[in-house]
Protein backbone atom coordinates (compact mmCIF):
# COMPACT_ATOMS: atom_id res chain seq x y z
CA UNK A 1 0.00 0.00 0.00
CA UNK A 2 2.72 2.26 0.39
CA UNK A 3 4.62 1.68 -2.61
CA UNK A 4 0.97 3.06 -4.16
CA UNK A 5 0.44 6.01 -1.75
CA UNK A 6 3.90 7.56 -0.84
CA UNK A 7 2.27 11.07 -0.31
CA UNK A 8 -0.93 9.61 1.90
CA UNK A 9 1.51 7.98 3.75
CA UNK A 10 3.80 11.06 4.71
CA UNK A 11 0.68 12.63 5.33
CA UNK A 12 -0.44 9.86 7.90
CA UNK A 13 2.63 9.94 9.46
CA UNK A 14 2.73 13.84 10.50
CA UNK A 15 -1.12 13.37 11.47
CA UNK A 16 0.24 10.44 13.89
CA UNK A 17 3.49 12.30 15.35
CA UNK A 18 1.99 15.96 14.82
CA UNK A 19 -1.15 14.33 17.58
CA UNK A 20 1.31 12.85 19.96
CA UNK A 21 3.55 15.45 20.31
CA UNK A 22 0.09 17.39 21.19
CA UNK A 23 -0.98 14.69 23.45
CA UNK A 24 2.64 14.31 25.18
CA UNK A 25 2.83 18.16 25.68
CA UNK A 26 -0.76 18.33 26.55
CA UNK A 27 0.39 15.75 29.73
CA UNK A 28 3.57 17.73 30.37
CA UNK A 29 1.62 20.76 30.96
CA UNK A 30 -0.46 19.24 33.38
CA UNK A 31 1.94 17.84 35.04
CA UNK A 32 4.10 20.89 35.61
CA UNK A 33 1.14 22.96 36.46
CA UNK A 34 0.17 20.54 38.92
CA UNK A 35 3.92 20.28 40.39
CA UNK A 36 4.20 23.50 40.68
CA UNK A 37 0.64 24.48 41.74
CA UNK A 38 1.07 21.35 44.79
CA UNK A 39 4.74 20.77 45.42
CA UNK A 40 4.14 18.92 48.65
CA UNK A 41 1.86 16.14 46.61
CA UNK A 42 5.40 15.37 45.21
CA UNK A 43 7.97 15.99 47.48
CA UNK A 44 6.25 15.00 50.87
CA UNK A 45 7.09 10.99 50.23
CA UNK A 46 4.38 8.66 49.55
CA UNK A 47 2.03 8.77 46.19
CA UNK A 48 -1.42 10.25 47.07
CA UNK A 49 -4.83 9.63 45.59
CA UNK A 50 -4.13 12.87 43.80
CA UNK A 51 -1.12 11.63 42.09
CA UNK A 52 -2.66 8.46 41.33
CA UNK A 53 -5.12 10.79 39.70
CA UNK A 54 -2.76 12.60 37.74
CA UNK A 55 -1.36 9.23 36.40
CA UNK A 56 -4.76 8.06 35.21
CA UNK A 57 -4.99 11.13 33.69
CA UNK A 58 -1.86 11.14 31.95
CA UNK A 59 -1.90 7.36 30.94
CA UNK A 60 -5.36 7.97 29.46
CA UNK A 61 -4.15 11.03 27.70
CA UNK A 62 -1.49 9.40 25.56
CA UNK A 63 -3.81 6.17 24.71
CA UNK A 64 -6.21 8.91 23.82
CA UNK A 65 -3.99 10.90 21.37
CA UNK A 66 -2.61 7.15 20.30
CA UNK A 67 -6.14 5.91 19.08
CA UNK A 68 -6.70 9.11 17.64
CA UNK A 69 -3.89 8.95 15.24
CA UNK A 70 -4.59 5.80 14.60
CA UNK A 71 -7.95 6.76 13.51
CA UNK A 72 -6.77 9.38 11.90
CA UNK A 73 -4.16 6.95 9.76
CA UNK A 74 -7.08 4.55 9.26
CA UNK A 75 -8.82 7.50 7.50
CA UNK A 76 -5.77 9.05 5.51
CA UNK A 77 -4.90 5.74 4.32
CA UNK A 78 -8.25 4.32 3.38
CA UNK A 79 -8.72 4.54 -0.45
CA UNK A 80 -12.15 5.97 -1.61
CA UNK A 81 -14.09 3.13 -4.02
CA UNK A 82 -12.74 4.82 -7.00
CA UNK A 83 -9.25 4.52 -6.17
CA UNK A 84 -9.53 1.41 -5.89
CA UNK A 85 -11.40 0.59 -9.09
CA UNK A 86 -8.48 2.78 -10.69
CA UNK A 87 -6.20 0.73 -8.94
CA UNK A 88 -7.94 -2.35 -10.39
CA UNK A 89 -8.40 -1.15 -13.95
CA UNK A 90 -4.58 -0.07 -13.98
CA UNK A 91 -3.62 -3.66 -12.98
CA UNK A 92 -6.07 -5.56 -15.39
CA UNK A 93 -4.59 -3.12 -18.07
CA UNK A 94 -1.10 -4.30 -17.44
CA UNK A 95 -1.75 -7.71 -17.12
CA UNK A 96 -3.93 -7.69 -20.46
CA UNK A 97 -1.36 -5.43 -21.95
CA UNK A 98 0.85 -8.04 -21.24
CA UNK A 99 -1.06 -11.22 -22.21
CA UNK A 100 -2.11 -9.35 -25.94
CA UNK A 101 1.95 -8.66 -26.21
CA UNK A 102 2.58 -12.07 -25.73
CA UNK A 103 -0.29 -13.01 -27.46
CA UNK A 104 0.85 -10.81 -30.56
CA UNK A 105 4.39 -11.86 -30.55
CA UNK A 106 3.97 -15.47 -30.20
CA UNK A 107 0.79 -15.56 -32.84
CA UNK A 108 1.45 -18.71 -35.33
CA UNK A 109 0.07 -16.18 -37.77
CA UNK A 110 2.52 -12.99 -38.52
CA UNK A 111 1.28 -9.81 -37.88
CA UNK A 112 2.99 -6.31 -38.42
CA UNK A 113 1.77 -2.74 -37.48
CA UNK A 114 1.88 -0.16 -40.27
CA UNK A 115 2.33 3.75 -40.15
CA UNK A 116 0.41 5.91 -42.29
CA UNK A 117 3.19 5.08 -45.15
CA UNK A 118 3.13 1.07 -44.94
CA UNK A 119 6.15 1.48 -42.97
CA UNK A 120 6.93 -1.65 -40.73
CA UNK A 121 6.56 -1.14 -37.38
CA UNK A 122 6.64 -4.05 -35.19
CA UNK A 123 6.63 -7.39 -36.74
CA UNK A 124 5.69 -10.68 -34.19
CA UNK A 125 8.03 -13.58 -34.03
CA UNK A 126 6.05 -15.29 -36.74
CA UNK A 127 6.67 -12.61 -39.00
CA UNK A 128 10.05 -12.65 -38.71
CA UNK A 129 10.28 -16.02 -39.35
CA UNK A 130 7.97 -15.77 -42.10
CA UNK A 131 10.04 -12.87 -43.87
CA UNK A 132 13.31 -14.89 -43.16
CA UNK A 133 15.21 -11.21 -41.90
CA UNK A 134 16.01 -9.62 -38.71
CA UNK A 135 13.51 -6.70 -37.07
CA UNK A 136 16.37 -4.15 -37.96
CA UNK A 137 15.66 -5.21 -41.86
CA UNK A 138 12.20 -4.85 -41.39
CA UNK A 139 11.19 -2.24 -39.40
CA UNK A 140 10.95 0.46 -41.32
CA UNK A 141 10.62 -1.04 -44.87
CA UNK A 142 7.26 -0.99 -46.96
CA UNK A 143 5.24 -3.90 -46.31
CA UNK A 144 4.36 -3.60 -49.90
CA UNK A 145 7.99 -3.84 -50.91
CA UNK A 146 8.46 -7.44 -50.30
CA UNK A 147 6.29 -8.65 -53.43
CA UNK A 148 6.97 -10.63 -56.45
CA UNK A 149 7.96 -8.66 -59.04
CA UNK A 150 5.16 -10.26 -61.34
CA UNK A 151 2.48 -9.20 -58.88
CA UNK A 152 3.84 -5.25 -58.97
CA UNK A 153 0.44 -3.77 -60.25
CA UNK A 154 -1.39 -5.87 -57.82
CA UNK A 155 0.78 -4.86 -55.07
CA UNK A 156 0.74 -1.12 -55.72
CA UNK A 157 -3.39 -1.42 -55.88
CA UNK A 158 -3.42 -2.75 -52.40
CA UNK A 159 -0.68 0.14 -51.16
CA UNK A 160 -3.45 2.65 -52.40
CA UNK A 161 -6.80 0.80 -51.40
CA UNK A 162 -4.13 0.65 -47.66
CA UNK A 163 -3.78 4.61 -47.94
CA UNK A 164 -7.01 5.64 -49.16
CA UNK A 165 -7.95 3.38 -46.04
CA UNK A 166 -10.20 1.13 -48.04
CA UNK A 167 -10.21 -2.40 -46.53
CA UNK A 168 -7.48 -4.92 -47.38
CA UNK A 169 -9.63 -8.82 -46.95
CA UNK A 170 -7.65 -11.72 -47.21
CA UNK A 171 -5.91 -10.85 -50.97
CA UNK A 172 -3.84 -13.19 -52.63
CA UNK A 173 -0.14 -11.80 -52.97
CA UNK A 174 3.05 -13.21 -53.83
CA UNK A 175 6.07 -11.92 -51.78
CA UNK A 176 9.29 -12.37 -51.60
CA UNK A 177 11.34 -12.77 -48.10
CA UNK A 178 14.27 -11.31 -47.00
CA UNK A 179 16.41 -14.32 -48.58
CA UNK A 180 14.39 -13.81 -51.75
CA UNK A 181 12.21 -17.47 -51.24
CA UNK A 182 8.72 -16.63 -52.66
CA UNK A 183 5.97 -17.37 -50.44
CA UNK A 184 2.12 -16.44 -51.19
CA UNK A 185 0.68 -15.19 -48.80
CA UNK A 186 -3.26 -14.14 -47.83
CA UNK A 187 -2.84 -10.59 -47.25
CA UNK A 188 -5.76 -8.46 -44.93
CA UNK A 189 -5.07 -5.22 -43.35
CA UNK A 190 -7.24 -3.47 -40.02
CA UNK A 191 -7.16 -0.19 -39.68
CA UNK A 192 -6.01 0.76 -36.24
CA UNK A 193 -5.09 4.15 -34.37
CA UNK A 194 -1.43 5.14 -34.36
CA UNK A 195 0.01 6.09 -30.67
CA UNK A 196 -1.19 9.81 -31.13
CA UNK A 197 -4.56 9.13 -32.48
CA UNK A 198 -3.97 11.17 -35.26
CA UNK A 199 -2.25 9.19 -37.65
CA UNK A 200 -3.61 6.42 -40.13
CA UNK A 201 -2.19 3.15 -39.25
CA UNK A 202 -2.90 -0.26 -39.85
CA UNK A 203 -2.24 -3.96 -38.44
CA UNK A 204 -1.45 -6.22 -41.11
CA UNK A 205 -2.19 -9.99 -40.91
CA UNK A 206 -0.17 -12.23 -43.69
CA UNK A 207 -1.38 -15.84 -43.86
CA UNK A 208 1.15 -17.88 -45.52
CA UNK A 209 -0.50 -20.24 -48.31
CA UNK A 210 2.50 -21.31 -50.14
CA UNK A 211 1.69 -24.81 -49.30
CA UNK A 212 -1.74 -24.94 -50.44
CA UNK A 213 -1.10 -23.44 -53.30
CA UNK A 214 1.78 -26.06 -54.03
CA UNK A 215 -0.30 -29.40 -53.36
CA UNK A 216 -3.65 -27.68 -55.04
CA UNK A 217 -0.91 -27.16 -58.42
CA UNK A 218 0.24 -31.17 -57.71
CA UNK A 219 -3.27 -31.80 -57.74
CA UNK A 220 -4.21 -29.88 -60.80
CA UNK A 221 -1.14 -31.53 -62.66
CA UNK A 222 -2.38 -35.00 -62.04
CA UNK A 223 -5.63 -34.38 -62.80
CA UNK A 224 -4.52 -32.88 -65.99
CA UNK A 225 -1.44 -35.83 -66.35
CA UNK A 226 -3.92 -38.77 -65.75
CA UNK A 227 -6.58 -36.87 -67.99
CA UNK A 228 -4.24 -36.74 -70.75
CA UNK A 229 -2.49 -40.41 -70.38
CA UNK A 230 -5.87 -41.94 -69.72
CA UNK A 231 -7.81 -40.32 -72.57
CA UNK A 232 -4.82 -40.71 -75.40
CA UNK A 233 -5.28 -44.75 -75.79
CA UNK A 234 -8.85 -44.48 -75.52
CA UNK A 235 -8.96 -41.90 -78.60
CA UNK A 236 -6.29 -43.73 -80.22
CA UNK A 237 -8.77 -47.28 -80.09
CA UNK A 238 -11.82 -44.84 -80.88
CA UNK A 239 -9.97 -43.86 -84.25
CA UNK A 240 -8.81 -47.52 -85.37
CA UNK A 241 -12.21 -48.83 -84.55
CA UNK A 242 -13.49 -45.74 -86.98
CA UNK A 243 -11.04 -46.70 -89.65
CA UNK A 244 -12.33 -50.53 -89.56
CA UNK A 245 -15.81 -49.53 -89.69
CA UNK A 246 -15.24 -46.90 -92.20
CA UNK A 247 -14.16 -49.73 -94.26
CA UNK A 248 -11.43 -47.28 -95.78
CA UNK A 249 -8.68 -50.28 -95.65
CA UNK A 250 -10.97 -53.51 -96.43
CA UNK A 251 -14.82 -54.63 -95.92
CA UNK A 252 -15.94 -56.50 -92.67
CA UNK A 253 -18.29 -59.03 -92.39
CA UNK A 254 -20.70 -59.25 -90.59
CA UNK A 255 -19.53 -60.59 -87.71
CA UNK A 256 -16.30 -58.26 -87.59
CA UNK A 257 -18.50 -55.61 -88.14
CA UNK A 258 -20.20 -56.49 -84.38
CA UNK A 259 -17.25 -57.27 -82.71
CA UNK A 260 -15.51 -53.89 -83.46
CA UNK A 261 -18.61 -52.14 -82.97
CA UNK A 262 -18.78 -53.82 -79.63
CA UNK A 263 -15.51 -52.62 -79.17
CA UNK A 264 -16.41 -48.97 -79.93
CA UNK A 265 -19.07 -49.30 -77.97
CA UNK A 266 -17.06 -50.68 -74.52
CA UNK A 267 -14.09 -47.51 -75.81
CA UNK A 268 -16.92 -45.07 -75.24
CA UNK A 269 -18.28 -46.26 -71.86
CA UNK A 270 -14.82 -45.80 -71.27
CA UNK A 271 -14.73 -42.40 -72.67
CA UNK A 272 -17.82 -41.68 -70.18
CA UNK A 273 -16.58 -42.99 -67.71
CA UNK A 274 -12.92 -41.35 -67.44
CA UNK A 275 -14.89 -38.13 -67.74
CA UNK A 276 -16.85 -39.02 -65.06
CA UNK A 277 -13.78 -39.67 -62.94
CA UNK A 278 -12.38 -36.21 -63.68
CA UNK A 279 -15.23 -34.43 -63.18
CA UNK A 280 -15.57 -35.81 -59.61
CA UNK A 281 -12.10 -35.12 -58.72
CA UNK A 282 -12.14 -31.87 -59.93
CA UNK A 283 -15.39 -31.18 -58.59
CA UNK A 284 -13.80 -32.30 -55.00
CA UNK A 285 -10.64 -30.10 -55.76
CA UNK A 286 -12.90 -26.84 -56.46
CA UNK A 287 -11.41 -26.71 -59.80
CA UNK A 288 -14.17 -27.19 -62.02
CA UNK A 289 -14.34 -23.71 -63.33
CA UNK A 290 -17.99 -22.58 -63.74
CA UNK A 291 -18.32 -20.39 -67.26
CA UNK A 292 -21.74 -19.01 -66.98
CA UNK A 293 -23.38 -17.54 -70.08
CA UNK A 294 -26.97 -17.17 -72.03
CA UNK A 295 -27.77 -21.08 -72.34
CA UNK A 296 -30.88 -22.42 -74.20
CA UNK A 297 -31.68 -25.58 -71.99
CA UNK A 298 -33.36 -26.74 -75.06
CA UNK A 299 -30.83 -27.18 -77.19
CA UNK A 300 -28.81 -28.78 -74.81
CA UNK A 301 -31.54 -31.40 -74.00
CA UNK A 302 -31.80 -32.12 -78.32
CA UNK A 303 -28.66 -32.91 -78.73
CA UNK A 304 -28.52 -35.21 -75.88
CA UNK A 305 -31.67 -36.83 -76.98
CA UNK A 306 -29.86 -37.05 -80.36
CA UNK A 307 -27.06 -38.87 -78.83
CA UNK A 308 -29.40 -41.41 -77.35
CA UNK A 309 -31.35 -41.79 -80.70
CA UNK A 310 -29.72 -45.25 -80.56
CA UNK A 311 -30.74 -46.85 -76.98
CA UNK A 312 -33.98 -44.66 -77.27
CA UNK A 313 -34.97 -46.19 -81.02
CA UNK A 314 -33.85 -49.60 -79.57
CA UNK A 315 -35.93 -49.67 -76.55
CA UNK A 316 -38.70 -48.22 -78.49
CA UNK A 317 -39.25 -45.37 -75.43
CA UNK A 318 -41.42 -42.59 -75.92
CA UNK A 319 -39.81 -39.25 -75.36
CA UNK A 320 -42.37 -36.44 -74.33
CA UNK A 321 -41.20 -33.01 -74.04
CA UNK A 322 -42.83 -29.99 -72.19
CA UNK A 323 -40.64 -27.24 -73.23
CA UNK A 324 -43.28 -24.46 -72.50
CA UNK A 325 -40.53 -22.01 -74.16
CA UNK A 326 -39.32 -21.63 -70.26
CA UNK A 327 -35.72 -22.34 -70.96
CA UNK A 328 -34.53 -20.90 -74.16
CA UNK A 329 -32.31 -18.24 -72.53
CA UNK A 330 -30.58 -18.26 -69.14
CA UNK A 331 -27.94 -17.72 -67.66
CA UNK A 332 -25.63 -20.88 -66.88
CA UNK A 333 -22.90 -22.94 -67.62
CA UNK A 334 -23.94 -25.29 -70.79
CA UNK A 335 -21.24 -27.52 -70.27
CA UNK A 336 -21.79 -28.25 -66.88
CA UNK A 337 -25.66 -28.28 -67.23
CA UNK A 338 -25.45 -30.26 -70.12
CA UNK A 339 -23.37 -33.30 -68.10
CA UNK A 340 -26.02 -32.90 -65.32
CA UNK A 341 -28.76 -33.02 -68.13
CA UNK A 342 -27.43 -36.14 -70.02
CA UNK A 343 -26.63 -37.98 -66.81
CA UNK A 344 -30.35 -37.63 -65.93
CA UNK A 345 -32.37 -38.74 -69.44
CA UNK A 346 -29.37 -40.96 -69.78
CA UNK A 347 -30.43 -42.64 -66.25
CA UNK A 348 -34.44 -42.53 -67.40
CA UNK A 349 -33.39 -44.59 -70.71
CA UNK A 350 -31.34 -46.89 -69.10
CA UNK A 351 -33.73 -47.96 -65.90
CA UNK A 352 -37.13 -47.78 -67.93
CA UNK A 353 -38.51 -51.35 -69.63
CA UNK A 354 -39.56 -51.21 -73.29
CA UNK A 355 -41.93 -48.93 -74.67
CA UNK A 356 -41.58 -47.01 -71.59
CA UNK A 357 -42.25 -42.94 -71.54
CA UNK A 358 -39.31 -40.46 -70.21
CA UNK A 359 -40.61 -37.18 -70.10
CA UNK A 360 -38.85 -33.99 -70.15
CA UNK A 361 -40.32 -30.56 -68.67
CA UNK A 362 -39.09 -27.45 -67.99
CA UNK A 363 -40.37 -24.84 -66.15
CA UNK A 364 -40.51 -21.06 -65.35
CA UNK A 365 -41.48 -19.11 -62.57
CA UNK A 366 -40.61 -15.38 -61.05
CA UNK A 367 -37.69 -16.91 -58.77
CA UNK A 368 -36.92 -20.14 -60.27
CA UNK A 369 -36.11 -22.45 -62.98
CA UNK A 370 -36.83 -26.00 -63.24
CA UNK A 371 -35.34 -29.05 -65.14
CA UNK A 372 -38.07 -32.14 -64.41
CA UNK A 373 -36.84 -35.52 -66.22
CA UNK A 374 -39.17 -38.24 -65.31
CA UNK A 375 -39.71 -41.72 -66.42
CA UNK A 376 -41.84 -44.76 -66.20
CA UNK A 377 -38.70 -46.98 -65.32
CA UNK A 378 -38.09 -49.51 -62.68
CA UNK A 379 -37.73 -47.10 -59.85
CA UNK A 380 -35.71 -46.29 -56.66
CA UNK A 381 -36.37 -48.97 -53.62
CA UNK A 382 -37.52 -47.34 -50.67
CA UNK A 383 -34.77 -48.28 -48.42
CA UNK A 384 -31.92 -47.41 -51.25
CA UNK A 385 -33.46 -43.70 -51.79
CA UNK A 386 -31.05 -41.78 -49.45
CA UNK A 387 -27.95 -43.03 -51.14
CA UNK A 388 -29.22 -42.10 -54.18
CA UNK A 389 -26.59 -39.20 -54.15
CA UNK A 390 -24.05 -40.84 -52.93
CA UNK A 391 -20.47 -41.98 -54.66
CA UNK A 392 -20.24 -45.29 -56.07
CA UNK A 393 -24.31 -45.85 -55.41
CA UNK A 394 -26.17 -48.25 -57.55
CA UNK A 395 -29.58 -49.67 -56.55
CA UNK A 396 -30.08 -53.68 -56.06
CA UNK A 397 -32.66 -53.56 -58.57
CA UNK A 398 -30.73 -52.35 -61.64
CA UNK A 399 -27.25 -53.76 -60.18
CA UNK A 400 -28.77 -57.23 -62.13
CA UNK A 401 -29.50 -55.77 -65.14
CA UNK A 402 -27.00 -57.29 -67.44
CA UNK A 403 -27.56 -54.35 -70.03
CA UNK A 404 -27.00 -51.39 -67.94
CA UNK A 405 -23.26 -50.42 -67.37
CA UNK A 406 -23.74 -47.66 -64.54
CA UNK A 407 -20.81 -45.91 -63.10
CA UNK A 408 -22.36 -45.36 -60.09
CA UNK A 409 -20.74 -41.51 -60.38
CA UNK A 410 -23.74 -40.06 -62.30
CA UNK A 411 -26.19 -38.62 -59.73
CA UNK A 412 -23.43 -37.90 -57.13
CA UNK A 413 -21.85 -35.84 -60.10
CA UNK A 414 -25.21 -34.64 -61.26
CA UNK A 415 -25.50 -33.30 -57.50
CA UNK A 416 -22.40 -31.72 -56.64
CA UNK A 417 -22.64 -29.50 -60.20
CA UNK A 418 -25.94 -28.55 -59.77
CA UNK A 419 -24.87 -27.04 -56.59
CA UNK A 420 -21.73 -25.78 -57.73
CA UNK A 421 -24.49 -23.41 -60.05
CA UNK A 422 -26.23 -22.77 -56.66
CA UNK A 423 -29.58 -25.11 -57.63
CA UNK A 424 -30.92 -28.25 -55.72
CA UNK A 425 -32.05 -31.43 -56.83
CA UNK A 426 -34.44 -33.36 -55.72
CA UNK A 427 -36.80 -36.60 -56.81
CA UNK A 428 -39.60 -38.67 -55.98
CA UNK A 429 -39.52 -42.68 -56.80
CA UNK A 430 -41.25 -45.74 -56.57
CA UNK A 431 -40.49 -49.12 -57.33
CA UNK A 432 -41.81 -50.13 -60.34
CA UNK A 433 -43.50 -47.32 -61.35
CA UNK A 434 -41.09 -44.68 -62.10
CA UNK A 435 -38.72 -41.66 -61.00
CA UNK A 436 -38.90 -37.92 -61.42
CA UNK A 437 -35.63 -35.93 -60.83
CA UNK A 438 -36.21 -32.11 -60.76
CA UNK A 439 -33.30 -29.63 -61.02
CA UNK A 440 -34.56 -26.35 -59.35
CA UNK A 441 -31.70 -23.26 -60.31
CA UNK B 1 -10.01 -34.87 -105.02
CA UNK B 2 -10.94 -35.89 -109.00
CA UNK B 3 -7.71 -34.18 -109.52
CA UNK B 4 -4.53 -36.16 -108.30
CA UNK B 5 -2.17 -33.21 -109.20
CA UNK B 6 -4.68 -30.46 -107.05
CA UNK B 7 -4.09 -32.65 -103.84
CA UNK B 8 -5.03 -30.50 -101.08
CA UNK B 9 -1.56 -30.97 -98.44
CA UNK B 10 -2.29 -31.92 -95.10
CA UNK B 11 1.21 -31.88 -92.41
CA UNK B 12 -0.25 -33.67 -89.41
CA UNK B 13 1.97 -33.28 -86.11
CA UNK B 14 1.30 -35.90 -83.25
CA UNK B 15 4.04 -37.43 -81.30
CA UNK B 16 1.31 -40.43 -80.45
CA UNK B 17 2.54 -42.69 -83.76
CA UNK B 18 -1.03 -44.16 -83.43
CA UNK B 19 -3.31 -40.94 -83.86
CA UNK B 20 -0.35 -39.76 -86.69
CA UNK B 21 -0.62 -43.08 -88.39
CA UNK B 22 -4.72 -43.10 -88.52
CA UNK B 23 -5.06 -39.41 -89.31
CA UNK B 24 -2.45 -39.88 -92.06
CA UNK B 25 -3.87 -42.78 -93.46
CA UNK B 26 -7.88 -41.51 -93.14
CA UNK B 27 -6.41 -38.28 -94.94
CA UNK B 28 -5.28 -40.11 -97.47
CA UNK B 29 -7.91 -42.29 -98.29
CA UNK B 30 -10.21 -38.83 -98.59
CA UNK B 31 -8.33 -37.38 -100.77
CA UNK B 32 -5.94 -35.53 -99.57
CA UNK B 33 -1.95 -35.59 -99.57
CA UNK B 34 -1.17 -36.65 -96.42
CA UNK B 35 2.25 -36.36 -93.90
CA UNK B 36 2.86 -36.97 -90.35
CA UNK B 37 5.77 -35.66 -88.37
CA UNK B 38 6.22 -36.74 -84.97
CA UNK B 39 7.50 -33.89 -82.66
CA UNK B 40 6.99 -30.17 -82.76
CA UNK B 41 10.74 -29.21 -84.13
CA UNK B 42 9.90 -31.58 -87.12
CA UNK B 43 7.11 -30.46 -87.29
CA UNK B 44 7.78 -27.10 -87.78
CA UNK B 45 10.69 -28.00 -90.12
CA UNK B 46 8.63 -29.46 -92.60
CA UNK B 47 6.01 -27.00 -91.95
CA UNK B 48 8.27 -24.10 -93.33
CA UNK B 49 9.75 -26.34 -96.13
CA UNK B 50 6.78 -27.63 -97.52
CA UNK B 51 4.13 -24.83 -97.16
CA UNK B 52 0.98 -27.33 -96.44
CA UNK B 53 -2.52 -26.38 -96.98
CA UNK B 54 -3.64 -27.37 -93.48
CA UNK B 55 -1.43 -28.18 -90.69
CA UNK B 56 -3.20 -30.74 -87.27
CA UNK B 57 -1.27 -29.84 -84.25
CA UNK B 58 -1.06 -31.74 -81.26
CA UNK B 59 -1.31 -30.04 -78.01
CA UNK B 60 0.88 -32.10 -75.67
CA UNK B 61 4.09 -32.78 -77.18
CA UNK B 62 7.66 -33.48 -75.29
CA UNK B 63 10.20 -30.77 -76.01
CA UNK B 64 8.60 -28.42 -78.10
CA UNK B 65 4.31 -28.54 -77.48
CA UNK B 66 1.90 -27.80 -80.02
CA UNK B 67 1.12 -24.12 -78.49
CA UNK B 68 5.22 -23.38 -78.77
CA UNK B 69 5.26 -24.47 -82.35
CA UNK B 70 2.26 -22.26 -83.08
CA UNK B 71 3.78 -19.20 -82.13
CA UNK B 72 7.43 -20.16 -84.04
CA UNK B 73 5.09 -20.99 -86.94
CA UNK B 74 3.52 -17.02 -86.75
CA UNK B 75 7.06 -15.96 -86.51
CA UNK B 76 7.37 -17.07 -90.31
CA UNK B 77 6.17 -14.49 -93.48
CA UNK B 78 4.52 -17.80 -94.79
CA UNK B 79 3.19 -19.59 -91.20
CA UNK B 80 1.88 -16.03 -90.14
CA UNK B 81 -0.89 -17.19 -92.49
CA UNK B 82 -0.89 -21.18 -92.49
CA UNK B 83 -4.36 -22.75 -91.17
CA UNK B 84 -3.91 -24.74 -88.24
CA UNK B 85 -5.97 -26.56 -86.32
CA UNK B 86 -4.98 -27.69 -82.89
CA UNK B 87 -6.14 -31.20 -81.73
CA UNK B 88 -5.81 -32.38 -78.44
CA UNK B 89 -7.68 -34.78 -75.78
CA UNK B 90 -7.61 -32.02 -73.20
CA UNK B 91 -10.99 -30.21 -72.78
CA UNK B 92 -10.32 -27.16 -71.68
CA UNK B 93 -12.37 -23.79 -72.06
CA UNK B 94 -8.54 -21.78 -71.61
CA UNK B 95 -7.14 -24.17 -74.35
CA UNK B 96 -10.09 -23.26 -76.75
CA UNK B 97 -9.50 -19.65 -75.83
CA UNK B 98 -6.11 -19.90 -76.21
CA UNK B 99 -5.81 -21.87 -79.50
CA UNK B 100 -8.40 -19.00 -81.18
CA UNK B 101 -6.57 -16.22 -79.73
CA UNK B 102 -3.45 -17.60 -81.69
CA UNK B 103 -4.83 -17.79 -84.93
CA UNK B 104 -5.99 -21.43 -84.85
CA UNK B 105 -9.21 -22.60 -86.43
CA UNK B 106 -10.52 -24.81 -84.42
CA UNK B 107 -9.52 -27.03 -81.14
CA UNK B 108 -10.87 -30.52 -81.38
CA UNK B 109 -10.95 -32.79 -78.36
CA UNK B 110 -10.19 -36.51 -79.91
CA UNK B 111 -12.23 -38.27 -77.66
CA UNK B 112 -15.40 -36.33 -78.82
CA UNK B 113 -14.67 -36.23 -82.73
CA UNK B 114 -14.87 -39.31 -85.00
CA UNK B 115 -11.82 -39.43 -88.01
CA UNK B 116 -15.13 -38.49 -90.47
CA UNK B 117 -15.65 -35.55 -88.08
CA UNK B 118 -11.98 -34.65 -88.25
CA UNK B 119 -11.51 -35.06 -91.82
CA UNK B 120 -15.09 -32.80 -92.51
CA UNK B 121 -13.55 -29.76 -90.32
CA UNK B 122 -10.64 -30.20 -92.54
CA UNK B 123 -12.52 -30.12 -95.72
CA UNK B 124 -14.75 -27.32 -94.09
CA UNK B 125 -11.56 -25.32 -92.94
CA UNK B 126 -10.31 -25.57 -96.75
CA UNK B 127 -13.47 -24.81 -98.29
CA UNK B 128 -13.44 -28.13 -100.87
CA UNK B 129 -15.40 -31.36 -101.00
Amino acid sequence: MSKEHPVLNHLAVSFIVLIASIGILFAFLAITQDVFLYPERYFSGGITLAQLEQLVILISGILASISVSAVLYLLATRRTSTELTVANTTRWLAISREQFRRLYDNAPVPYVTLNAEGEIGQPNLAALRFFETTPEELIGKNLFSFRADEEGKFADQLFVNYKLKIPINREELQIVTGRGKKKWVLISIFETKSLTGKEHAGLASIFDITEQKHLDKAKTEFVSLASHQLRTPLATIRWYTDMLLSEDVGELSAKQKEYVEGLFSVDKEMIDLVDALLNVSRIEMGTLPVDKKPTNVEDLIESILVELGPQIGEKKLRIEKVYNDALKNIESDPKLLRIVIQNLISNAVKYTPEEGTVTIALEKSLHEKKIIVSDTGFGIPKDAQERVFTKLFRADNVRKLSTSQGTGLGLYLVKSIVETLGGTITFVSEENTGSTFTITL
Amino acid sequence: MENTENKKKVLVIDDDKHLSMLLVDKLNASGFEARGEKSGVDGLKTALETHPDIILLDVVMPNMDGWEMLGKLREDEWGKHAKVIMLSVLENADNTAQAIEKGALGYLIKTNWSLDQVVDQIKEALKVG
